[in-house]
């Protein structure tokens, strides 16, 4: 059942991701590619999280519980990281294209070659 | 290790060179002078050796490089390789002599020997490797730097960058081929060295070469026509040869060097290296037989037709090394003997002749030949030079050349095939038109009117040095066979044999005479013969046809360029969709199983998830359709802490922090975002997506289908991929059980600092180049190139620019009460100190470098978003973002290296407490002074570092960008 919840809200949260990519407004267009991260991110927790009583500590695994696996949180910890660098950059883009053009509206935008 | 240290040499030179200081406090003399002894001390050190590979014919000296792979760093010499060495390190310390003299302005000539000087390492190594990886890997870099030689002068010659793009073009296209045939060679040899392991893979040479069933192998055909394509293109053999006219835009230098003496005989040297194994098989020595004959021919009868003196000695090039690689096709290595010899006359005479056109082209400015003429009186020197090298070069008696062309001939009149004849007349005519060639040299640029208008200064006397030795080379080293060359041959040519100077009146004496005296009467009647040469295709004007057909492809390709996210976004749905379904993968995997759910049951902890899951929607729903930015804002920021309770909830507390952290700062930089666009903008955008309530229009509908068939795919991939994930951890559990080694209390902690501490290096550096690539854009973007970071000057300047300007700053600023000051003040020390806390303590629990850098960032942005950009600046004069960045990644790396002194390998786990016995100390406070602490405090300085340079970067007032602007146009400021 569970599995089926978080397919559900990630299944939505990237539609609404696209959702804002595909709009021209480009400030949400940001939050939309921020907001398809999350859902990739979420995926990852529940693709390796879900066993496990215990966080994976050291203490929880000598006293015999079980603990959830740290590789999962190892990557999705990289993933986050990653994953705000290339949204901080994406706000940078955003930034100085209305700055240059004056507009949020990607419409407006029509001559980043030059 | 000598033989390291001798590749080694040139890459270091380079380096040097390379140095700011050795630029500003060395002069072009001075360096002349280092980089000539450091070749000459290369040779002299490798005409040293000779006795040792006399008593060991091969010395093999290997280090290990990637031991998991069995890959070593292999060096091999023996008589070919040391007679390759002595033509690399000798012709190059002339070479580099030359070029101290052939350049006049001294940041040129440091910048060309830069690459030269790799060049020589890359050729080094190349004929010294005795692994074929590590032989494909100078391969290239020779590709590289003759390159980089050849498009030398392309900021502002055309024909530079062509030449250097065709010359790239057709090596690495070659190279391609070359390492698949490696490749397979490698793995044919691992089947023959051990038939039953059948997937072993060899690429030492000497157990190549020791092996002599390698052409019996039904791979052979195939490995050893890649292999020969990679040998062709790089020695220009037609139809390939048409790269090497090309690379003539190259310095003369570098012509001198790489296309006559070295590079280009690396196909010939790989070819004679790979033959002992090869050439027991009839294909090998045919290709190579039909091969250069006809490149033989095709290049002598060229050399005639150009015009421009560096041409005519490019052709002549390619026509020697088609004899060169004709002779390696003769069977049973019977050529071997004249191939070197030739190699040793050719390298002699040709770089020669290459830098005296290099030198005409200095002191007169034209290469072109019907431009030059008369030149005997004013240039003595070149004229005596260029006598002996173009006589050696048309095989004249006793020159060098002579025993060259007397040993060709010799071996090709003894391969008795049907088509003996045929060959005997290829290789005469060529021998001819080269004799002719020779005496153009001669005749129409030192002989006879000088032409009008043709105006030389006199070069200084030093340029003469390497062309006048090389000439007295060609002279003397006929007389010298018996001590210097033949010992050197024995080394390389398993047969005995014979090399006399002279071999008496036989036949081959005769042709020889013949060849030379009919070079010397068509010199008599060139000009109607040249006229007559004609070509239906040159190999430029069919080069230059593929890349038309290349680019028209391109430009097919381009209409599938709409430029609207929504067509490709349908495109990579659709394509990944019918990947899913045609591979079958979907109905395999949902076999048998239902989708939605049975049990409808839930634990408490799940119901807390599922509330988290909720709320993640209900917030993403809200950040669509609140309209004002700022309220999207903090909607976005509702989902990454739903997100991160739900991975607080399932026992994920490190990654949780890091979520919640992260998800903070995203959303203050969106915020600070929002403060830099004008609100009329904002607005404008609003309004034309929501015009009227209600007025859900085309665009929205179409955007919104678009989303849920996206969503909907996203979903049920999930489902079927959440409901089939493996049960078993993999090397998780081996995590668990070693982390106690590393000190840590926290696996994930110890994942991450430790057992995967390259990956977080490779993050953190991929986090500062998005950290300077949002500086760069912005930067950039707003000045219109200039300096990256704001000068001080203009960051002390107050704003006085306009009104609208100061009350937009004011209104920026407006979060900035007492209140708001003190609270932001008491912050940043807290912050520091729980960022100290996280990566002293982060092995015991939450909290790494990388949250402690995120929190005392946060608190840094505080003061950005409440007091503003100017007072920020002001008051944190310490916070210097570049200088951390620089600081984290510096410690970072060290600290990967220091363990390697520890013999614990890259990124090793060291204890610097046990090593400096402080272990009980420290350790009642509950620390670990380990290398893992060492890199958590890297990452905090890095990741510190790059948020601050992101929020600098992206909190800079558009006011003063606008200032700045003015200001550059205006000179001043940047």
């Amino acid at each position: 059942m569970i599995e089926f919840m978080f397919a559900l809200a990630i299944g939505i949260l990237f539609g609404i991701g696209v959702f804002q990519l595909l709009r021209r407004d480009l400030i949400k267009a940001a939050i939309g590619f921020a907001i398809l991260f999350s859902a990739i991110n979420l995926f990852f927790v529940a693709a390796g999280a879900f066993e496990g009583e215990f966080a994976p500590y050291l203490s929880n695994v000598q006293a015999g519980r079980s603990v959830s696996d740290p590789l999962v949180q190892a990557f999705i910890l990289t993933a986050i990281v990653v994953s705000f660098g290339s949204f901080s950059l994406l706000l940078g883009i955003v930034n100085i294209i209305s700055q240059r053009y004056d507009t949020v509206d990607s419409n407006d935008v029509t001559q980043l070659k030059h | 290790m000598q033989l390291a240290f001798i590749t080694a040499a040139p890459f270091c030179l380079a380096l040097l060179l390379a140095l700011p200081q050795t630029r500003s406090h060395l002069g072009k003399t001075a360096q002349t002078l280092l980089s000539t002894a450091l070749m000459a001390a290369l040779f002299a050190w490798l005409v040293g050796s000779f006795p040792l590979v006399q008593a060991e014919q091969v010395i093999i000296q290997r280090l290990e490089w990637m031991p998991s792979l069995g890959i070593r760093l292999s060096f091999y010499l023996d008589g070919l390789s040391l007679l390759f060495g002595l033509i690399i390190t000798g012709i190059g310390a002339l070479i580099f002599f030359f070029a101290g003299f052939y350049f006049d302005d001294a940041a040129e000539y440091n910048r060309f020997m830069i690459w030269l000087a790799s060049f020589a390492g890359a050729m080094l190594a190349l004929v010294l490797s005795g692994n074929l990886l590590m032989l494909f890997i100078a391969w290239e870099l020779t590709s590289v730097t003759s390159f980089l030689l050849i498009g030398f002068k392309g900021e502002k010659e055309a024909p530079a960058r062509e030449g250097a793009f065709k010359a790239l073009f057709v090596t690495s296209g070659g190279a391609l081929a070359l390492i698949i045939g490696l490749v397979m060679l490698g793995a044919a040899a691992g089947q023959v060295v051990s038939p039953e392991a059948g997937s072993g893979f060899v690429t030492e040479l000497d157990v190549i070469l020791g092996l002599n069933s390698l052409h019996e192998h039904s791979w052979f055909p195939l490995f050893a026509a890649l292999i020969l394509l990679g040998c062709f293109t790089k020695s220009a053999q037609f139809p390939f040869h048409f790269w090497l006219p090309g690379a003539m835009s190259a310095p003369t230098p570098a012509s001198a060097y790489l296309h006559s003496a070295t590079m280009v005989k690396a196909g010939i040297y790989l070819v004679a290296r790979l033959s002992p194994a090869m050439y027991k098989n009839e294909l090998w020595t045919n290709a190579l037989l039909i091969m250069g004959l006809l490149t033989m021919l095709v290049g002598a009868v060229f050399a005639v037709k150009q015009s421009d003196l560096k041409g005519l000695l490019a052709y002549a090039t390619v026509s020697k090394l088609g004899a060169l690689m004709a002779l390696l096709g003769l069977p049973g290595q019977a050529g071997l003997k004249a191939a070197l010899v030739g190699i040793i006359a050719h390298a002699l005479y040709k770089s020669a002749l290459f830098m005296v056109a290099g030198t005409i082209d200095h002191v007169a400015h034209t290469r072109r030949i019907n431009r030059l003429g008369g030149l005997r009186k004013e240039l003595p020197v070149l004229f005596w030079v260029t006598v002996i090298s173009a006589l050696s070069m048309a095989g004249l008696p006793f020159l060098m050349g002579f025993v060259a062309k007397e040993t060709l001939l010799d071996a090709l009149l003894h391969y008795s095939a049907p088509w003996t004849g045929l060959i005997m007349l290829v290789a005469l005519v060529s021998a001819a038109l080269t004799a002719l060639a020779a005496y153009m040299l001669i005749g129409e640029v030192f002989l006879g009117q000088r032409p009008r208008g043709l105006r030389i200064h006199k070069p200084p006397n030093p340029i003469y040095f390497g062309p006048a030795l090389l000439a007295f080379c060609s002279l003397v080293m006929g007389f010298l066979l018996d001590p210097l060359v033949i010992p050197l041959l024995r080394l390389a040519v398993p047969k005995s044999f014979s090399l006399p100077l002279f071999a008496g009146f036989n036949e081959v004496f005769w042709m020889s005479a013949g060849v030379i005296g009919a070079g010397a009467l068509l010199y008599l009647v060139r000009e109607p013969l040249i006229k007559r040469i004609t070509f239906p295709v040159s190999g430029d004007a069919v080069f230059r046809e593929i890349i038309d057909y290349i680019d028209w492809a391109g430009n097919a390709l381009l209409h599938f360029q709409s430029g609207y996210v929504r067509y490709y976004l349908v495109w990579i749905l659709g394509s990944v969709s019918l990947m899913l379904v045609a591979s079958g993968t979907l109905s395999t995997v949902t076999a048998g199983q239902t989708l939605l759910p049975q049990d409808l049951s839930m634990t408490a902890t799940d119901l807390a998830k599922t509330f988290m899951l909720l709320l993640t929607i209900v917030a993403g729903a809200l950040t669509v359709v609140l309209r004002e930015h700022v309220k999207a804002a903090i909607a976005f920021g509702v989902i990454g802490y739903a997100i991160g309770v739900i991975f607080l909830i399932d026992h994920a507390p490190d990654v949780a922090l890091v979520q919640m952290l992260v998800e903070t700062m995203a959303t203050v930089l969106i915020i600070i975002m929002l403060g830099q666009i004008r609100s009329g903008a904002r607005l404008k955008v609003i309004h034309s997506l929501w015009a009227g309530r209600h007025d859900y229009n085309f665009g929205f509908l179409r955007d919104l289908g678009i989303s849920i068939v996206i969503g909907s795919a996203v979903f049920v991939f999930s489902l079927i991929a959440l409901q089939n994930r493996p049960e078993r951890r993999s090397i998780a559990e081996w995590h668990l059980a070693n982390t106690g080694l590393v000190n840590s209390e926290d696996a994930v902690g110890a994942i991450v600092a430790d057992f995967r501490g390259t990956d977080t290096l490779l993050e953190i550096a991929v986090f500062t180049t998005a950290a300077l690539g949002v500086l760069t854009l912005l930067a950039r973007g707003r000045n219109g190139g200039g300096r990256l970071v704001p000068s001080q000057a203009s960051v002390d300047r107050l704003p006085e620019i306009d009104a609208e300007a100061v009350e937009e700053i004011q209104d920026a600023t407006s979060l900035s009460t007492p209140f708001t000051r003190l609270v932001t003040h008491f912050v940043l020390p807290i912050a520091i100190l729980i960022g100290i806390a996280q990566i002293l303590y982060g092995g015991s629990g939450p909290g790494d470098g990388f949250t402690a850098g995120v929190t005392i960032g946060l608190a840094v942005s505080l003061w950005y978003v409440v007091l503003g950009y100017d007072e920020a600046r002001r008051q944190l004069p310490w916070f210097r973002p570049e200088q951390f960045v620089r600081l984290g990644l510096v410690i970072g790396i060290v600290n990967a290296l220091v363990p390697l002194l520890f013999r614990k390998g890259f990124m090793g786990h060291v204890q610097f407490d046990k090593a400096l016995g402080i272990y009980d100390l420290v350790g009642s406070f509950g620390l670990h002074i380990t290398s893992s602490l060492f890199f958590e405090i890297a990452i905090a300085i890095t990741v510190m570092g790059g948020l601050g340079i992101i929020i600098e970067a992206i909190a800079y007032p558009k006011s003063r960008a606008a200032a700045d602007e003015g200001l550059s146009a205006a000179g001043i400021g940047n």
